[in-house]
C-alpha cells in the first residue's frame, strides 16, 4: 500500500515539486565548487564539513586551478566527475557563478546551493545576474537555493554547507524543530545558540535571496517531512503572499508554523530592502495574513525559541482555561496577571475538585486556582494537584507549574512526578522555575523529561499562549 | 462580475477614465448590496428640484466631473440645502465656481444626494497590496484613522469570521459596541466588509476602493462618499 502510494505520488509531482528538494537534504554525491588549499576559504570549510564522519555520501572538490586539494583529487569542472552528482555547493566569485551553474545543468546535478553573494542585494548588475539564474532554473530541471546564503544543515544526514568553523559556531543535536531563514547571520547565530542551549534541530535552511527555492517551497517540503514537528521561519519579506498563505493553511493542520518577520518598523523595512533585496511591505498586512493563515508570530528571538521548544515538546491546548500549580504565592499571582494579558482564563476549581484536594492536603494549602502548596510543598503534593485538577478534571485545558525548589521538603524527585503527569496528560504542561544552581539542576531534569521550563513566569505564560493559539488555529484550519 | 458594474468599468476604461465618478462608484456599491445614500445626477435646475423632492430635504449638491477629484476645494459641494430656493441658488453657485476655478473641466452634471444623518463614521477600503494582492481595510472615521492609525487589514477574500475579527480588532471597538448608550450596527459593517471583499475579488480591474465615510446607525448603515480607482 505504502509502496503504491509512493509511486502514485511520484507520478503526480511536477519536476519543480517538493520531491525535487530531496537532493538538498539527503544527497548521495556532493560537489563543492571553489575548494582551495587555504583551509580558511569558504569552499574549503564546506568541503571539510562533508568529510566529517556523519556524512555518508561521496564528496568531490572542484577547482580548475588545482590538481589536489586538502589531500584529495580535485576536479577542474563538475562535468569531469564520474558518476552522478545530486548536490553542488558553489562558493566562487559572483562573476563565475553563472558558468558553474550551467556546467551543473549539463552534468545533470539536481540541486545547487549558491553561497556566493553579489546578486540582487548589490544593485542592478547583480540583479541582472540573478535574472540569469532564474532563466536557467526555468529552462532546466535544476533547483537553486540562494544565492547569498549559508545553505543547508541537516542533523541526520549531516549535510552541512554552513561555512562557519565548528569550533566557533556549534551545530545543534538532532531534534524536531526545522528552521527556515532568509538571513544567513540569523540562521547561523540561532544554530550556535541552539547547540549551546542543547535545543535540537532537524533542518536549518538559509535561502538568502531565494532566486528559486523560497519560503513557500520550504514550507511545502517541511510539511511532509516526518522528522520536522515545528517549522520556524525568519523572513524580512514574502514574495508571493497568497501562495505563502495557501501553503501555510495546508501545513498548520499537520504541524505548527512560527514566524519572525523583521522590518516591522518603517526604518526596519528600508534596511530589509538593502539586505536581501525584498520589499518589506506594510507590516500590518503581514500581521493580518499570518492571522488568516494560522501562522503564529513571535515578537523576537527569545519568544520564537521559547515557543518552538514548547510546541516541539507539548501537545496543543484544546482551549484557553489554565490551571496554575505553584508553591510560591507571589509567583502564582504574577502568572495570573500574565495570563490575563494574553487572554488566558484562570477559572476557579469547582467545589468537588477542591474537596478532593483538601482531603489530601494540609489545611493551609490553597485549592482554588492557583493551587498554592506554599513553603511546605512536598514532591507528591505536585503529583496530587496535577492528578486531581488536571488528569481527572476536564475543566482546564493546560497547566502552568511554578516551582520554587528551594523549600525544605522538595527534592529532585519532583521532576519525575511532574514528568509522569505530563506523560499521562493529553493536555499541555509548561513550567517555570526561578532560582540558582540547585534550581537549574531541577529545571534541567524536568526539561530532559519533556516538560518545557522557563526562568520567569511571563515566559512560561507566553509559551502556554502558543499552545493555546496553535490549538485554536488547528480547529480553524480543520474547519476550512 | 455583475452586469451594471461590468458595464460601468468597461465604459470608463474605454473613455480612458481611471477614477470613476462618485455616482458610478455608488451604483457599483448598490449593485453589490452595499447601502449608500440616495442620489441622481441633475442636468438642470428643474432636474435638481425633482431629485430633491424624491430623496427629501435637506440635500447635498456635488459637481460631477471626470476632471475634478477634490470637489470641496473648488467650491463644488454644497451641504445642507434645505428648500427649492436654496437648490436653485446652490446649483447655480456650483456651476459658477467650477467655471471660474476649473474652466477646462468637463461637466457631467450636478449630483443631488440625500443628507445622511450624522452618526458614528467608519471607513472601509480595499486596495491591491504588492505582496498579498486584494486587501481589505477597516477603521473608524476621523482622527481614529488619521492620527491614531487605528486600522485593521485582512487579505481578501475574507470569511464572515474574519470580518467579525476585523471589527473587533480595532482599538476603538468600544465606540462601536456601545458607549454612553450609543451603539452601532456591527452586523451592517460586517456585511459591507464581506461585500467589498466579493467586489474586489470579482473585479480585478479595481485598484482601490474607498468608502469614506460610512454612517453607522443603531440599525443599518449608509455610505456617504465612495471612490473607486481602476488599474491603468
Amino acid at each position: 500500500m505504502s509502496n503504491r502510494r509512493a509511486q502514485k505520488g511520484r507520478k503526480e509531482l511536477p519536476v519543480q515539486g517538493p520531491k525535487s528538494l530531496e537532493p538538498f537534504f539527503d544527497p548521495c554525491a556532493v560537489a563543492v565548487i571553489g575548494v582551495s588549499n587555504d583551509p580558511t576559504k569558504i569552499g574549503s570549510i564546506i568541503f571539510g564539513n562533508f568529510l566529517r564522519p556523519g556524512f555518508r555520501g561521496n564528496v568531490y572538490p572542484v577547482n580548475p586551478k588545482h590538481k589536489r586539494v586538502l589531500g584529495k583529487k580535485c576536479y577542474t569542472s563538475v562535468k569531469e566527475i564520474h558518476g552522478s552528482v545530486d548536490l553542488a555547493v558553489i562558493a566562487v566569485p559572483a562573476q563565475a557563478v553563472i558558468q558553474v551553474v550551467k556546467d551543473c545543468v549539463e552534468k545533470g546535478v539536481k540541486g545547487v546551493i549558491i553561497i556566493s553573494g553579489g546578486f540582487k542585494e548589490t544593485g542592478p548588475e547583480g540583479a541582472e545576474r540573478e535574472e540569469e539564474l532564474k532563466e536557467i532554473v526555468a529552462e532546466s530541471n535544476i533547483r537553486i537555493i540562494g544565492p547569498n546564503c549559508l545553505g543547508v544543515y541537516n542533523s541526520t544526514s549531516m549535510v552541512d554547507t554552513f561555512f562557519l568553523p565548528e569550533e566557533k559556531a556549534g551545530r545543534p543535536k538532532i531534534g524536531s524543530i526545522s528552521f527556515v531563514s532568509q538571513s544567513g547571520a540569523f540562521a547561523l547565530s540561532t544554530m550556535d545558540w541552539m547547540a549551546y542551549q542543547g535545543v535540537g534541530i532537524s533542518k536549518c535552511i538559509s535561502y538568502g535571496n531565494g532566486c528559486d527555492v523560497n519560503e513557500v517551497d520550504l514550507i511545502r517540503y517541511l510539511a511532509d517531512d516526518p522528522a520536522t514537528k515545528v517549522i520556524v521561519i525568519y523572513v524580512e519579506g514574502i514574495t508571493d503572499g497568497r501562495k505563502f498563505m495557501e501553503e501555510s493553511r495546508k501545513t498548520i493542520v499537520k504541524k505548527p508554523i512560527l514566524i519572525v518577520k523583521a522590518g516591522k518598523t518603517k526604518k526596519g523595512s528600508v534596511a530589509a530592502l538593502s539586505h536581501t533585496g525584498t520589499l518589506a511591505g506594510s507590516d500590518k498586512i503581514y500581521e493580518a495574513a499570518f492571522k488568516q493563515s494560522g501562522v503564529i508570530r513571535a515578537e523576537g528571538f527569545q519568544d520564537l525559541f521559547d515557543m518552538a521548544k514548547t510546541l516541539s515538546l507539548q501537545p496543543p491546548a484544546p482551549g484557553n482555561r489554565i490551571l496554575i500549580v505553584t508553591n510560591g504565592g507571589g509567583a502564582g499571582v504574577m502568572i495570573v496577571d500574565a495570563c490575563e494579558v494574553c487572554s488566558l482564563e484562570v477559572p476557579e476549581l469547582p467545589s468537588h475538585v477542591q474537596r478532593k484536594l483538601k482531603e489530601q492536603f494540609p489545611p493551609h494549602f490553597s485549592t482554588k486556582n492557583p493551587i498554592d502548596l506554599t513553603g511546605d510543598a512536598y514532591d507528591l503534593g505536585f503529583g496530587i494537584a496535577l492528578d486531581e485538577a488536571c488528569l481527572r478534571y476536564d475543566g482546564v485545558d493546560g497547566v502552568i507549574i511554578c516551582l520554587l525548589p528551594q523549600v525544605p521538603k522538595l527534592t529532585i524527585k519532583v521532576a519525575n512526578i511532574i514528568a509522569d503527569a505530563s506523560f499521562k496528560s493529553r493536555k499541555p504542561i509548561v513550567a517555570c522555575c526561578m532560582g540558582g544552581e540547585f534550581t537549574a539542576n531541577v529545571s534541567g531534569e524536568i526539561e530532559k523529561r519533556g516538560v518545557p521550563i522557563f526562568p520567569t513566569p511571563e515566559r512560561a505564560v507566553d509559551a502556554m499562549w502558543a499552545l493555546v493559539k496553535y490549538g485554536e488555529n488547528l480547529k480553524k484550519g480543520n474547519k476550512r | 462580475m455583475k452586469p451594471l458594474t461590468s458595464g460601468i468599468i468597461k465604459e470608463a476604461l474605454e473613455q480612458g477614465r481611471f477614477v470613476l465618478l462618485e455616482t458610478e462608484a455608488k451604483d457599483i456599491c448598490m449593485e453589490y448590496g452595499i447601502p449608500t445614500t440616495k442620489q441622481r445626477i441633475a442636468k438642470s435646475t428643474i432636474g435638481a428640484l425633482e431629485i430633491s423632492q424624491d430623496v427629501g430635504f435637506p440635500v447635498v449638491l456635488k459637481i460631477v466631473s471626470p476632471d475634478i477629484i477634490h470637489k470641496t476645494e473648488i467650491g463644488g459641494v454644497m451641504l445642507d440645502v434645505k428648500n427649492a430656493k436654496e437648490v436653485r441658488e446652490a446649483f447655480a453657485k456650483i456651476l459658477d465656481n467650477v467655471r471660474k476655478r476649473k474652466p477646462e473641466a468637463r461637466i457631467v452634471g450636478v449630483m443631488v444626494q440625500e443628507t445622511a444623518p450624522k452618526s458614528t463614521e467608519v471607513i472601509v477600503g480595499a486596495f491591491i497590496d504588492p505582496n498579498f494582492g486584494p486587501t481589505i481595510m477597516f477603521g473608524l472615521g476621523g482622527i481614529y484613522v488619521e492620527m491614531l492609525e487605528d486600522i485593521v487589514y485582512r487579505v481578501a477574500p475574507i470569511t464572515k469570521k474574519e470580518a467579525e475579527d476585523m471589527v473587533r480588532e480595532i482599538k476603538a471597538y468600544q465606540i462601536l459596541s456601545g458607549y454612553r448608550g450609543r451603539k452601532a450596527d456591527i452586523n451592517a459593517i460586517i456585511d459591507i466588509l464581506l461585500k467589498i471583499s466579493e467586489l474586489v475579488i470579482n473585479c480585478p480591474e479595481i485598484r482601490e476602493i474607498d468608502l469614506n465615510p460610512i454612517m453607522v446607525y443603531e440599525k443599518g448603515a449608509k455610505t456617504v462618499d465612495a471612490r473607486i480607482i481602476l488599474s491603468k
